[in-house]
């Protein structure tokens, strides 16, 4: 990569906006807001000010870094939409991260993490990743309850990360963009049309028809 | 290109049609691209919000793409991006408004939202220029109302339904007696073989311009409830007639108070149910008995399409309709 590549990370995954502006391997500019249901009303102007006040153009971004999910269906939706049609209009590099990977590498600790989202119901999206960041359970679609006895069942020590209100002992995800960044940048940037949420589930509808539309 | 032409981009993705168009000055259909999903819905009986959100956003640049190919047009021979506000499926209406948000920001080109029956309404520009005052029956899955226009795009309600929309109607009635999604076009096929021989009521047959359709559904429910209780088979031909039959009766009856209360040379009707073939029929003798002027829309341009929210974006923008990158899809708002 060369240290002047102009990189925007998106993430709106979650009921927050995760957004950060990158030259090299350097963060100058970030965004980390609740917004909630103001998400899809915020977010695009939220990243406009940031290039505005970093004055970068939005053509002089060299590629877009977008979290695809797992996550709230809707949020995901908002920042691959905006990521993608960004990178297919401005002919620009598209790379998509997970949300359970990125969660997982923020967290510096030699120890498993074991990242999770609450997806309802007693379910989450939750994967197991060893100290360098490998994987040892895959993301997946859970209940909580076999998700914690699998983390139990490791041998080494393990924490779990998640912004949501679960009933367990666990670290808040705080994204360390620049080590995100840094981990997935090599990833071969796609076709932004093939670029899409990862939900790892079916809608209900399908599910109750067992069908599968996409 | 002429300089003072205004090529205006349009999307819509306000329910189950991922939709993009390229519209000159209001009334130039350059290219559309509609990209349905009606044979995915069909599985499911109707519309699942989730499923069409997860086919817009899986779909939206490409239709984009081929729209620009089809027109022979790049991003920059566009001056302005037109998107679908609301009312709509609100997971599928913000789709189509992150996408027309970011081309503005991207390209630094205006950004114009659309009220989605004003695109239906100025889906009638692209088949004739709109002439005033004119009177618009809208009818449609989420919408049966009566709006009144001395000018472009100035809309005055005179009233509308108080439940179900005439569309929504027609989908549940095709629901009760077992004809497949999407049942508009298919009840309309088969009361023109059936007899209106079943006695329903007729919905909210009084003076004002509002419309009740949820008490004609309810008649329609217990009626084929006590055929199948007196195991007497449901003539489905007959039903639809029966049902259709009441549905036009109501709507015409309105209609021509309307025509002659207001002084209004020209009739248009915009939405999915303006393709019914039997209203429009009745319509166009309603015109020729009370001599005004009908139009209506291409057959194309009744289900939804982006082509009408270019060419309704052309006089919003004149009106000096613009939006900043801080704007959100509406699932229910007011025209105005």
């Amino acid at each position: 990569m060369r240290s002047s590549t102009i990189t925007l990370y998106i993430d709106t995954s979650s009921s927050y906006l995760y957004t950060g502006l990158l030259i090299g391997n350097k963060l100058k500019a970030s965004c980390m807001e609740y917004l909630g249901k103001d998400l899809s009303t915020y977010a695009l102007s939220k990243i406009a000010k940031m290039l505005e006040n970093s004055s970068i153009k939005p053509e002089e971004i060299d590629r877009i870094m977008v979290v695809n999910g797992p996550g709230s269906f809707t949020g995901i939706r908002i920042g691959i939409t905006i990521a993608k049609t960004y990178a297919w209009a401005l002919h620009k590099e598209i790379i998509t991260i997970n949300s359970l990977e990125a969660m997982a590498v923020s967290l510096k600790e030699e120890i498993y993490k074991v990242p999770l989202i609450d997806a309802r119901r007693g379910y989450v999206f939750a994967g197991i990743y060893d100290q360098e960041n490998q994987v040892v359970l895959k993301n997946q679609y859970i209940r909580l309850e076999t998700l914690v006895e699998a983390a139990n069942s490791l041998i080494r020590p393990y924490k779990f990360i998640t912004n949501d209100a679960l009933s367990l002992e666990h670290v808040s995800y705080i994204p360390d963009i620049e080590k995100i960044v840094e981990t997935f940048q090599n990833r071969t940037p796609l076709n932004p049309h093939a670029v899409n949420p990862e939900y790892l589930k079916r809608t209900e509808a399908e599910e109750n028809q067992g069908i599968q539309t996409e | 290109m002429n300089k003072k032409d205004m090529y205006i981009l349009g999307i819509e993705s306000s329910c189950d049609e991922t939709s993009c168009s390229i519209v000159k000055n209001g009334e130039e259909e350059i290219a559309t691209v509609v990209l349905s999903q009606i044979d995915i819905h069909k599985n499911f009986g109707g519309v699942v919000p989730e499923i069409a959100s997860r086919h817009h956003v899986k779909n939206i640049t490409m239709v984009i793409e081929e729209c620009l190919e089809k027109a022979n047009m790049t991003l920059d021979d566009i001056d302005a991006i037109a998107v679908t506000e609301g009312p709509g499926l609100i997971g599928s209406l913000l789709v189509g408004m992150e996408a027309a948000k970011t081309l503005s920001f991207v390209t630094g080109k205006p950004l114009i939202p659309v009220h989605h029956i004003a695109g239906h309404i100025y889906a009638n520009n692209l088949v004739k220029r709109l002439e005033f005052p004119l009177l618009c029956l809208v009818v449609s899955g989420g919408h049966t109302e009566f709006i009144y226009m001395d000018k472009d795009y100035s809309f005055k309600k005179l009233g509308g339904t108080l439940d179900d929309a005439v569309g929504e109607c027609y989908d549940k009635v095709a629901r009760v007696i077992d004809v497949p999604y999407p049942g508009g076009p298919m009840i309309d096929r088969l009361a023109k073989e059936g007899e209106p021989r079943y006695p329903l009521p007729i919905p909210l047959n009084d003076d004002t311009y509002n419309f009740s359709f949820s008490g004609l559904k309810s008649a329609v429910i217990n009626l084929a409830h006590n055929l199948e209780q007196r195991k007497e088979e449901i003539n489905k031909e007959d039903l639809a007639a029966s049902f259709q039959n009441v549905v036009l009766d109501v709507i015409l009856k309105k209609t021509r108070k309307a025509i002659r209360e207001y002084p209004v040379q020209n009739l248009i009707i915009a939405g999915g149910v303006a393709a019914n073939s039997s209203l429009r029929e009745a319509l166009q003798n309603l015109a020729e008995e009370e001599q005004i002027h009908l139009t209506v829309p291409e057959m194309k341009y009744c289900t939804d399409n982006a082509a009408m929210i270019a060419a309704a974006a052309y006089y919003a923008n004149k009106r000096g309709d613009k939006a900043s990158l801080i704007i959100n899809s509406k699932s229910t708002m007011e025209l105005k």
